[in-house]
Parts: C-alpha cells; structure tokens; sequence
C-alpha cells in the first residue's frame, strides 16, 4: 500500500521543472559553497579562524565546501516538501488521492518517502558535481588533492553525505510537516522558512544556550558532524525527538482531519 | 406510526440487512460544522442501477453530503451504507466507487495522462486501464498534453475519466456540467446514459435542471441540508397539477373565456406576455373537450389549446418555496421499495 501512495508520488515529482528547479538549486548551493570555501581560503590562518590552503590540503579538504551547505539544502528540501504536502491542500488535488487511496496514514508515509528518496538523490548528484568542482578549484588554488582520495578522505566524505542526507531529510520532514498542519504551500514555505532561519538565528544570538533546543540550528549540527553547542549525537537525538513528535501529531491532524479542500 | 417514522425504521433495517438494491442509504445523517449544521438528519436511498439526481440550491449540503458518502468528511451523526458497508469503513468501498467533486482539480503542469497515472498508481490500476478511459471520454487525442492546457469541456471529461478509473459500481459525479457549453452538456448528458446503461449507479448533483430532468429516473431535493423530496422525477413531476394553455382571438374573449372557466369551479389566470389572449388554466388534458365546447357553446374561438407538463424546474423552485426547508411542509410517504417520498403540500398543489 505504501509502495503504491510512493510510486503515485513519483509520478508527479518526475516532472521536469520540479527536477531541474529541484536539482539544479541543491546543486547550485553545493557549487556555490565549494567554489567560495576555496577560493577564500587564506595562504596563512588569521584571527577569525577561516580555512587555509594548508586546512584545504588535508583529508578532509574535499568535503570543506559541502559542509558549509547545510542549512542552504535544508532550506531548499524544506521548500520542496512543504509544496508537495501543501499544494495537495492549496490545489485540492487531496480528495482526488483520497477517494483512490482512504487510508490516509498510508497515503501521508508513501509520500513523504517519495518526497525524502528525491531528496536524497539530489544530495547524491548536488555532492557528486561539487567534488568535481572542488578538484577543478584545486587546481586552480594549487591544493595538492592525494590526501582526498584516500581512504581518510574518502570515509570523511561518506560521513558528510550521510551528516548532510540526515539534515536534509529532518529539513524535509518539519516541511511536509508544516504543509500538512498548514494546508497551504505558500504559507508554510514562508511561515516555516521565516521561523527556521531568520527566527532562529536571531532567538540563538539573543538567547545564549538556545542553539541546542532549536530545531534548525540542531539540523544545521547535524550538517556539520556536530558543533561545540550541540554534540552530533545530542542533537541526532532532540531532533529524532522533535521529528518523532511533530510526525506523529501530524499524521493523526491529517487522519483526524475534514477534508473540504 | 407516523410515515416518517415508518420510513427511518425502513432505512434502519436496510442499513442493517446490507441491501444490494440500494447504492446508497443513510440515516439521520448529519454534519455540523461548528454552530453551523449543513447536513440536518438526511435519510438517503440511491436505488443501485439508476440515475439518481442531487439537486438543491447553492448551500444546500449536497457536496457536504457527497464529502461524507466518500469518507472524506467525517458524519456527526446518523449513519449509512455504502455498497453494503458502513459509511466509517470507506477503504471497503471507494475501490469500487468514482467520484467528481466540486470539479475537477489537477496538477497543472503534468499531462491529463500523467494526472490519471497518479491516481492509477494509488489505487493499484493499469495503464491500460488509463488509456482506456481516456480513450472512453474522448481525450485520447490530448492525453500527453499539459492539463493546464485543457478547456474546462476536457477539464470536466478528464475528471469523469480519473472517477471511471477503477470501474466504478457506484459513480458519484458532483455538477459534471459546470461551466459546459450546450455541446460539451450534451457529451456528457450521453456520457452519464452509457455509464447507466453499462450498469453503474450514477448519483449526480447538478443546478442544471433541465439536464437532470432528461437523464435521471431518481431524484433527491435538498434544501438547508434537509431532504425535501426523494422519489422518482415522474412521480415529482405528476404530483404537481398539470395545466391547459389556450389561447384566444383577443382579449376580450380571453377575460370571457376566464370568468366561464371560474364559473366552472377551477382556477385560471390571464397570462400578460401575448397581449392578454392566453390562458393558464389547472386541469389536465382530459377537461380540454370539455373547455372547447364550453368556449364554443359561448361563442369563444379557441386559437390554442394544450397541456402544458410541469417542467423539473418549476417543481424544483415550487418544492424549495414551499418547503422552506421543513420536512413538516412536505408530507413524506413510503412505497413498497422503502423509498422516502415527498408529496406536495395541499397549498401548494393547486395555486
């Protein structure tokens, strides 16, 4: 039954400017921070602690630029989500699916496994294309590249794609979440974006500690293997909490709901 | 026992039993929202195999009420079957249900057979299955064209395709004909008698009434979220007193003729659009003989004479003045089948 609602949901998400606005955005973020965190990386380290060429060199040189991208990729995944869930509502395509499909439980887990499997194929390609723009920056930065290839390299890169596939997939989550609760796309990309980002950011500034309790910062954590205010492995779990929660609530608001849409 | 408590308990105990003969069957269904109470005790019976009408005014509850026969809406009170299941048991019988609501709605960008493919693959059916019912309503040709792209003719026919999809027992299509021009109602009006003819039970509601009165055999009158009349449209139809129309060589006879009909003990009225020389007259075909020789006996020319059947307009806006959305002004009956009646309140009956 699930494997039905997820195949229904590839259907729609096959569309070509979904692919390309999707795919290329990601992408973009992924090229656009690799080819920044190159190109301004400092011959010597200065007082604010930006990377160096020496930094660069290391190992874990080649995973530098994706690590920067964190919330940039969970922004975008929180887009996607929230507009796949909530357009269901805004277009009222809802009772279409619901009348083929009743049980909604069903309905609401296929989709969001479509949602999270064109995510995460995102994060593949976006990853792919931003190794290779970070050889070609190399290149041009003269950083030598053999300590990226191997094997230090390599698993610090495959720990990155899976920090960042974690982030992204929580990122989408609160968005299919916010779609469902707020049953309109537009209103939960800007009530869920404002909230995650601007809000956030502010509230962690303003209120020294908070930074460990707040959804987006602890996914932003989570991008980056971890930060000194909230520990991978502390923030995996506030977030699997919050997540597990706001899912939960979501679904029974979804099962419990009237559609009139 | 009072014929509307004989009709609830017939409806209970078809609920109970599972009949096969009714599509649908309700109970006391009702649905608020808030203060607000849109479906108010509504007790349905959709004989299966038949065209069944759905009509009433803007507001009435008929998609609040299509909404709860689809599990899509949530009944807060009252109960009902569906194909033989229970109204909360909506995964037994939407696989064998189609349904139109409110009009079609798609996703814009993809095709009109990437739409049904979506819906296809929720419900675990073919492309085949696609193609065929594109192929049924005649949108094969503009199948891998954008929806977006669509006029709403192909709108509405796509829309009847995606409720075609899992070969429907029941086909529940609501206002199939919104917007159409007279061509596109035609179409779909040919539509719906192949669907019935193929053995579906089609329940569509429509303002159109001109359309339901030439395609459905069954009719359902809702006004406030309250069932005013249930029966078959003839049965509607004939309940409401037919006239005679005639007309006269001028006026004067027409005031004449008027005064010797009065004097007969019926009523009768100058109608103003030809110039005061036409009739309306309450009696049926079978008093037209005797209103020639009367004319004739009192030297009255009869240019005109004929019957004039109620339309279902007519009896629809007679049906929702009247009723005023009280069951209590519409006397309700029960046949044999267990089917709520409606017959005209006496006011009513004759003007």
């Amino acid at each position: 039954m699930i494997w039905r609602a997820f195949a229904s949901e590839w259907v729609k998400m096959r569309r070509r400017r979904l692919w390309y606005g999707t795919y290329g955005a990601i992408t973009g973020v992924v090229l656009l921070t690799t080819i920044v965190t190159i190109a301004g990386a400092l011959h010597h380290a200065d007082a604010h602690g930006a990377l160096t060429l020496a930094q660069m060199a290391q190992a874990s040189g080649l995973s530098q630029g994706l690590t920067q991208s964190g919330v940039l990729l969970g922004a975008v995944s929180f887009a996607v989500a929230a507009f796949q869930f909530g357009g269901e509502f805004s277009h009222g395509t809802l009772r279409n699916l619901l009348v083929r499909q009743p049980r909604r439980s069903v309905l609401m887990a296929g989709k969001c496994l479509a949602v999270l499997t064109f995510l995460v194929g995102a994060i593949v390609v976006a990853t792919m294309v931003g190794i290779c723009a970070a050889f070609v920056m190399a290149h041009f930065r003269d950083i030598p590249t053999r300590a990226w290839t191997s094997a230090g390299g390599m698993s610090d890169l495959g720990s990155l794609m899976g920090d960042l596939v974690i982030s992204t997939c929580g990122f989408a989550v609160i968005g299919m979440i916010a779609g469902v609760l707020l049953r309109s796309s537009v209103i939960a990309i800007a009530a869920g974006l404002a909230v995650l980002l601007p809000f956030e950011t502010i509230l962690t500034d303003a209120v020294p500690g908070t930074g460990r309790w707040l959804p987006a910062q602890l996914l932003e954590s989570i991008a980056q293997g971890g930060s000194t205010v909230a520990p991978f492995g502390a923030a995996v779990i506030t977030v699997s909490a919050y997540i597990v929660g706001a899912f939960a609530i979501a679904t029974l608001v979804f099962v419990r709901r009237d559609v009139t849409a | 026992m009072s014929a509307a408590g004989l009709a609830t308990e017939t409806v209970v105990q078809a609920i109970g039993q599972g009949p096969r003969n009714y599509a649908v069957l309700t109970h006391d269904l009702t649905k608020r929202f808030g203060k607000r109470t849109a479906v108010d005790g509504l007790d349905l019976c959709i004989p299966a195999g038949s065209i069944t009408g759905f009509v009433g005014p803007n507001g009435a509850g008929k998609t609040t009420t299509i909404r709860m026969l689809l599990g899509l809406i949530r009944p807060s009170a009252g109960s009902g079957t569906v194909l033989g299941y229970p109204l909360g048991h909506s995964r037994a019988y939407l696989p064998r249900v189609g349904a139109l609501i409110e009009g079609p709605t798609f996703y814009p960008p993809l095709s009109g057979r990437e739409n049904l493919m979506v819906l296809a693959r929720l419900g675990g059916l073919s492309k085949k299955r696609v193609d065929a019912v594109l192929e049924r309503v005649g949108l094969a040709s503009r199948a891998f064209d954008p929806f977006r792209t669509y006029s709403l003719g192909m709108r509405q026919r796509l829309g009847i395709a995606a409720a075609l999809l899992p070969l429907p027992e029941l086909l529940v299509l609501d206002e199939p004909t919104n917007g159409l021009d007279p061509h596109g109602i035609a179409e779909i009006r040919a539509m719906l008698r192949s669907f019935a003819d193929d053995g579906m039970t089609v329940f569509v509601s429509s303002h159109l009434l001109a359309e339901i009165q030439q395609i459905c055999e069954h009719l359902v009158v809702i006004e406030a979220g309250r069932l005013l009349f249930q029966g078959g449209v003839d049965e509607l139809l004939a309940a409401r007193a037919p006239e005679l129309i005639v007309r006269t060589e001028n006026r004067a006879d027409a005031r004449y003729l008027l005064t010797l009909v009065i004097g007969t003990g019926r009523s009768a009225r100058v109608l103003g659009e030809t110039g005061g020389t036409t009739l309306e007259i309450s009696a049926d075909c079978s008093w037209a003989a005797d209103l020639n020789r009367l004319a004739m006996a009192n030297g009255v020319t009869l240019v005109h004479l004929a019957e004039r059947r109620s339309t279902l307009e007519e009896a629809f806006f007679e049906i929702t003045r009247t009723g005023t959305g009280s069951k209590a002004e519409c006397s309700m009956s029960q046949g044999d089948d267990g089917i709520r009646r409606g017959a005209w309140p006496a006011k009513a009956r004759h003007k």
